[in-house]
């Protein structure tokens, strides 16, 4: 909890938007109910119920992944994050979209209490906006996507080696979407909504 | 302990993994592995993780546990060992806190703030304890912020009788590191649902036993002198049907409940028609202009209800009264509908008479008009009080007559002073009149106010009751005031027999000295008596006042004030009733806190009380139970409201008896608006309606069981017009959708209000008045008067304003002068005629309107005299004034006053042609630019600039008649002719940067409009930027809004070249640039849709301006959609010529709306055509909006997020 507070205010955005992401994406796919429930356990996180995997193979996955986004984020690089579920036949079936703008310019101290407010209303609809989504086949798939603005320079630092350019299949026909919750709270908007193919998509 | 390890070391392999991620149930590692836990927990953020106790039960785990219970009795226990441990731990590391909560076992039930995980921090640091179970053995106090409605209603068989307190309770005890009395702290839930009930029962029963009806039908608001109207009326049925004498039993019987619920109220009976004619009237008689002062009384007095000497109609009304008493039950039969509306048509003309209430309400609307000029005075001597607050050596002193009501009545019944007096409106032997105010040898006997006579009469058998003296209670508290400022001229008025002086700047005199001669001078000339109370502030002289009574003077001296053990002794025991500002409601609540003394209220926290009682309440409790108070003396509080409201013999049979009702009512609120010297914006129609299921109420006439329904709308113009208020009122009544047969009560109410200064105001009528009335008798040629100072350049916007008030007036529309005109120079708004040099030489000139057929003859003759407008004329300033009459041979001052003498009957209907004026405006701008050199000042300009804005924005704002292009295109046809010749001295004048000038140039204006027949100028780059930006930005946006589709992309062309500007003036955001202008419909607040919805032509639309108003979160579109459907409406859809028109206007709305937000926020587009979507199955136009917006919706959608939305 204890930051440092030597961060910049940036730094300390880029730090709560990661943190807030894997508490999401948990919930996301506690939500889809790829896993069977008893791999999540309840915790509490800025005050409301959660959940956390339980296993360490999906726990570490998660938490790699957002925090390997986290020097990108801080840098405005990234656009989007997205957890996408995929068929047996690697198509994406359900897309949770989770669209970010982090205001670079902003340079002040920021009311983290306020954030939280905005960010625990997303943790509240995201627990029941479960008959939004789709039903998944069996023996689904699911990943993290991150939509960059420009693609990162390749560095040799540890932190950015994680993330790799994916070649994920897309749709052909513009999704449907369905928001879930938006926030704009300066510095930082965040916005959830869903993707799902359109009903011309050709099916394979 | 070592059994619990031991057990589940035993329960298996899975074990491993239950204690890798929850707590740890072996005790042994308990420190290490919670540290190991926190730092863990570091990484991961702070609650994620922490302190998870409840270990899911797994199902594919084998439970060790023979039952649920026992493993939650296992679990519990480990649960309180591991608590011990940490406390032990944190107790140890941390040894400056002491054990405040030793005995406190907390349970947190639900979300909270802070968290009940910071709770349990607080409660194993403060020695308490922490149960994540309840349990009613072990936990003390329940800790919650909100509970649901069942756990409330079923309060004991949730807490088990266990006291459920709020979290702040831990944190301020915390804070002052001791534990505090719970009982504060209680949950408001719970603190304001009990004392509630209670009061509905005692409410209840009450009457029920004792045949007394307490029902409040009086209500008095808050700082207003909203005081209820109440009307009497039968029905012709009844006396057809019922037989007069027994009918008569139960009319005085009437009477007398009338009576019991307003103790002011008298009631007349007519004895002659009562009971012949078909429709009876019982009138309950009110005056509210009973003590308006004596001018205004005369003008009213021809108008409304002839008076009548009070004394016969009281005596008229005692002997009714004692004709008979008849049970109470016979109130009670079946026909009911005696009283009522219905039968009364002049019901709310006879009004509020022998009102105390009233007398007291509008006695400081009398008090100010006595003393006007003491505002200015106070705002001086404000400043010095500041400083003088400083040396600790103000003096307030606080002078109250000795019960006033009585002591005036009987000053002159000598024989009366040592005997126990009352004074009540009836000295009815039935006796279920309630006293108003008791002598003190009659409160001797334990007489009260507002007890009822055969109450007093049983504790004091000679006891004498005497009625009201209205004019002798005038006259004495003239007298008391003037006394009062004959000693000091900062005088606060309280009420008609209370006031505060302050007499700091006094110096030589001792204010104890001082108060003893002002009571003399009072007894002597009054015959009353008066205490005093003299301290450093007002709430402690107050206070002295309260132990000085009766006829003595208290003196708290400063230094008594100040060591605060004196004071806090005095206030320890001061019961809370006593302080000024707690009335019953705040006591009431108070007491369900356990709060009765000032010395309790000291206890409770500032921050506590602001929480609970709003922030100025808060403050007020905290300060006044320390003694502190630092109002001054002087300000008074203006009244935030005026209405009247009437909840008793409401029933109506038809929407005609509706609709005269509320006129009646308009009128009412109109009146003592006037009274207050106040106008209103808001308008609140309140309407109690008959609940489905609720019968007859069990008071007779009275409203029962109620739903409270209110609309309200706010217009732009403060007004406070009869005409005006009944046009919104019958808006507002439209909104209702109510059966006018299930109305048990309506009120009508203004708020925001603006005061106006009504010597103004009064200028402003005549003015019109007079403009009207010559208007109409050259109906044939009438004359439009300007006058034209004529520097280099003379400009002049005349007559526009005027006229364009005069025809809001006509088409009923109230106007009023801006309050606020730019430096003052159009003369309080009401003489039409801008001057920019007074100096200069007037040029009178005319303009025959009509032969306004696009002849644009200039015409530089001067006028017939009886052509000239008398209400122009007289508010031109002296110098034009007497140019004039120069040019006339001095015959106009003759004519001026005989305008002044004529009178106010005449309203003249004048028809307005915009167009016309518009030339007359080119015409003077043509020749000004003719005229050379010319350069316009910059004063000038600005004026023209207010000028304009003020007609433009009654246009706007008031009528949805006119045709707005025609103002917009006068005023571009402004910008474009006038403002181009003195541009280059705006230039100098307006622009701090000089350089950036050149800009400018790269305006070109175009003078060939000058010939053009159309108004409109061809294109914008003809006007002027410099001066659109100093136009307002909402006028700006009407200006683009107006100009025809196919000229409005040059608007664009605009935005970067203002840019380029840098005009130190530029008052346009950078978004609207950005945009092109295109948002500006969302622009202001409220936004400027709202103001354009309001006046549109479409029920439709002006319904949705309304749901701006009554959605909470108004800035978001969804919202307004909520309230629109949450609404119902029904008869909206009619297909009218504006259809198309309003379609389209509403599209672009949305368009506007999805532009704004798309980009930010599609949760809140997404939710807005949700609704949107629902809102088209019930109404076309919203399915034809809808389909119209929905492509444009996905293509910015698609545009943004790549994809379509899913509007199921």
């Amino acid at each position: 909890m204890e930051r440092k507070d030597n961060q910049s205010p940036r730094g300390h955005i880029a730090g709560i938007l990661v943190e807030f992401l894997e508490v999401a994406i948990t919930s996301v796919v506690f939500l889809k109910g790829i896993y069977s429930p008893g791999a999540f356990e309840r915790r509490r996180y800025m005050n409301v119920v959660v959940q956390r995997a339980r296993h360490p193979q999906l726990r570490d996955y998660i938490h790699s992944a957002v925090s390997g986004l986290l020097p990108f984020i801080e840098k405005g690089l990234v656009e989007r994050v997205a957890v996408i579920f995929f068929n047996t036949d690697n198509i994406p079936v359900e897309r949770f979209m989770f669209k970010l703008t982090v205001n670079q310019s902003f340079d002040s101290k920021v009311e983290e209490s306020d954030l939280e407010f905005s960010l625990r209303s997303f943790l509240i609809k995201l627990s029941v906006s479960q008959p939004l989504t789709k039903v998944l086949p069996c023996d689904c798939r699911w990943e993290i996507t991150a939509y960059f603005r420009s693609l990162p320079q390749v560095r040799n630092s540890k932190d950015t080696e994680l993330w790799i350019s994916t070649d994920t299949k897309q749709w052909q026909q513009p999704p449907l979407i369905t928001p879930i919750k938006s926030m704009n709270s300066e510095p930082l908007g965040v916005q959830l909504f869903l993707e799902h193919p359109s009903p011309s998509e050709p099916k394979s | 302990m070592s059994l619990d390890s031991s057990r589940s070391a035993n329960s298996g392999p899975q074990n491993s993994k239950r204690s890798f991620n929850s707590n740890s149930s072996n005790n042994k590692d308990n420190s290490s592995n919670s540290k190991k836990r926190k730092s863990n927990q570091k990484t991961l953020g702070m609650a994620w993780g922490a302190n998870s106790l409840s270990t899911s039960r797994s199902s594919f785990r084998s439970s060790p546990y023979s039952d649920f219970g026992s493993y939650m009795v296992e679990k519990n226990r480990k649960l309180q060992n591991q608590f011990d441990a940490e406390a032990s731990n944190s107790s140890l590391s941390d040894t400056s806190t002491k054990p405040i909560f030793r005995g406190v076992s907390i349970f947190v039930d639900g979300f909270t703030v802070p968290s009940s995980q910071e709770l349990r921090r607080y409660m194993l640091n403060y020695g308490g304890r922490f149960e994540n179970y309840f349990s009613r053995h072990r936990v003390t106090h329940i800790i919650c912020s909100n509970l649901p409605d069942s756990k409330i209603k079923n309060i004991r068989s949730f807490s088990g009788g266990l006291p459920v307190v709020k979290p702040t309770w831990v944190l301020d005890s915390v804070a002052v590191n001791r534990l505090l009395s719970w009982v504060p702290y209680q949950l408001d839930q719970l603190a304001s649902n009990q004392p509630t009930l209670s009061t509905f029962f005692t409410s209840k029963i009450s009457p029920a036993s004792e045949g007394v009806f307490t029902d409040a039908i009086c209500e008095v608001k808050h700082g207003t002198e909203d005081l209820c109207l109440k009307d009497a009326s039968k029905d012709a049925k009844f006396s057809e049907a019922g037989e007069p004498s027994e009918w008569r039993k139960k009319i005085t019987e009437e009477h007398d409940e009338l009576m019991h619920g307003n103790t002011n109220s008298k009631v007349i009976e007519e004895p002659s028609s009562s009971y012949s004619e078909a429709s009876q009237e019982v009138k309950v008689v009110e005056r509210s202009n009973l003590v308006q002062d004596d001018e205004s009384r005369e003008n009213n007095r021809p108008q409304y209800c002839p008076e009548q000497p009070s004394a016969s109609v009281s005596s008229h009304c005692f002997d009714n009264h004692s004709v008979k008493e008849s049970p109470h039950s016979t109130a009670l039969g079946p026909l009911k509908q005696c009283h009522s509306t219905l039968g009364d048509p002049n019901f709310v003309e006879n009004y509020f008479k022998n009102s105390r209430l009233h007398f007291i309400g509008t006695w400081r609307n009398r008090y100010r008009k006595r003393f006007p000029s003491l505002p200015n005075g106070f705002k001086c001597m404000n400043s010095h009080s500041d400083v003088s607050a400083d040396t600790q050596k103000t003096a307030i002193i606080h002078i109250d007559m000795d019960c006033f009501f009585v002591s005036v009545v009987i000053r002159s019944h000598p024989e009366l002073h040592d005997k126990p007096v009352a004074v009540c409106h009836s000295d009815n032997p039935k006796g279920t009149a309630e006293i108003s105010s008791a002598n003190y040898p009659a409160r001797d006997y334990g007489i009260r106010a507002g007890m009822f006579v055969r109450d007093a009469k049983a504790l004091c058998t000679h006891l004498v009751i005497l009625p009201y003296n209205f004019e002798a209670y005038e006259e004495v508290a003239d007298q008391f005031y003037n006394i009062l400022h004959k000693y000091c001229n900062r005088v606060q008025a309280v009420s008609c027999d209370e006031a505060f002086l302050d007499v700091t700047d006094l110096e030589g005199e001792d204010p104890k000295l001082l108060a003893s001669a002002i009571r003399k001078e009072i007894f002597e000339a009054t015959g009353c008596t008066a205490s005093a109370g003299i301290a450093v502030n007002m709430l402690m002289a107050h206070l002295a006042t309260r132990t000085a009574k009766p006829n003595g003077q208290c003196y708290i001296s400063p230094e008594r004030c100040f060591s605060h053990l004196q004071v806090d002794e005095y206030l320890d025991q001061l019961p809370l009733k006593a302080l000024p500002g707690i009335g019953h409601v705040l006591e009431e609540k108070l007491k369900n806190r356990n709060v009765r003394t000032c010395g309790q209220l000291r206890m409770i926290s500032k921050g506590s009380l602001q929480k609970d009682f709003g922030f100025k309440t808060g403050e007020m409790l905290w300060n006044y139970s320390r003694g502190v108070d630092n109002r001054l003396v002087g300000t008074i509080q203006e009244s935030k409201s005026v209405g009247a409201e009437v909840n008793w013999g409401i029933r109506f049979r038809d929407l005609q008896d509706t609709q005269h009702f509320l006129l009646d009512l308009c009128k009412e609120v109109s009146l003592r608006l006037q009274g207050c010297g106040v106008q209103g914006r808001t308008f609140t129609l309140k309407i109690k309606k008959r609940r489905k299921d609720a019968g007859e109420p069990a008071k007779y006439m009275g409203c029962g069981d109620c739903e409270n329904l209110s609309h309200s709308t706010t217009v732009p113009l403060a007004t406070d017009d009869v005409e005006v208020l009944q046009r919104i009122t019958k808006q507002l009544f439209g909104f209702f959708h109510v059966d006018v047969k299930d109305i048990r009560g309506v009120g009508l109410q203004v708020s925001r209000l603006e005061s106006v200064d009504t010597s103004k105001q009064v200028l402003e009528r005549n003015s019109l008045k007079s403009w009207l009335m010559s208007a109409s008798a050259s109906s044939e040629e009438r004359c439009d008067v300007s006058s034209i100072a004529k520097d280099r350049v003379g400009t002049v916007i005349v007559f526009i304003k005027l006229r364009y008030a005069l025809y809001c007036q006509a088409k009923n529309f109230h106007c009023c002068t801006p309050t606020t005109n730019t430096e003052g120079k159009s003369m309080g708004g009401n003489s039409g005629v801008l001057c920019t040099d007074p100096v200069g030489n007037s040029v009178l000139r005319t303009n025959n309107t009509s032969n306004g057929d696009g002849c644009s003859n200039q015409i530089l003759s001067i006028p017939q005299l009886c052509h000239l407008d008398m209400g122009v004329v007289e508010s031109l300033p002296s110098e034009l004034q007497s140019e004039l009459n120069e040019m006339y041979g001095g015959k106009l001052v003759d004519l001026i006053a005989k305008s002044k003498g004529q009178g106010e009957n005449s309203t003249g209907s004048l028809c307005f042609h915009p167009p016309e004026l518009s030339k007359v405006a080119i015409e003077e701008a043509e020749r000004s630019h003719n005229s050379d050199p010319i350069s316009l000042s910059r004063t000038a300009v600005e004026m023209m600039l207010s000028s304009i804005v003020f007609p433009v924005g009654m246009m706007t704002l008031c009528s949805p008649i006119i045709c707005a292009e025609n103002v917009f295109c006068f005023i571009i046809d402004i910008i474009l002719f006038v403002v181009p010749k003195g541009k280059q001295h705006i230039l100098e004048e307006l622009q701090t940067v000089p350089d950036s000038g050149t800009g400018f140039n790269s305006n070109a204006i175009s003078i060939q409009a000058l010939d053009n027949n159309d108004l409109m100028p061809s294109s914008l780059s003809q006007v002027d930027t410099s001066v659109l930006q100093q136009l307002p930005e909402e006028l700006r946006a009407d200006l683009f809004e107006s100009l025809p589709a196919h000229r409005r992309q040059e608007i664009s062309t605009l935005g970067p070249n203002r840019d380029n500007l840098h005009h130190p003036l530029c008052i346009n955001q950078p978004e609207s640039t950005d945009s092109g202008l295109t948002n500006n419909l969302w622009i202001g607040n409220p936004p400027l849709w709202v103001d354009k919805f309001k006046v549109s032509n479409l029920l439709m639309l002006r319904f949705f301006a309304d749901m701006y108003y009554k959605s909470k979160s108004a800035e978001n579109l969804s919202s307004i959609l909520q309230c629109t459907i949450a609404e119902s409406l029904h008869p909206l859809d009619a297909k009218c010529d504006a259809w198309n028109e309003a379609v389209h206007s509403f599209n672009e709305l949305l368009m506007e709306y999805i532009k704004l937000k798309i980009v930010v926020d599609i949760e809140e587009i997404y939710v807005c055509f949700r609704l949107l979507r629902r809102l088209s199955t019930k109404s076309e136009f919203f399915l034809e909006v809808y389909n119209l917006v929905f492509p444009h919706l996905q293509a910015s959608v698609d545009e943004n997020y790549g994809g379509n939305l899913h509007i199921p």
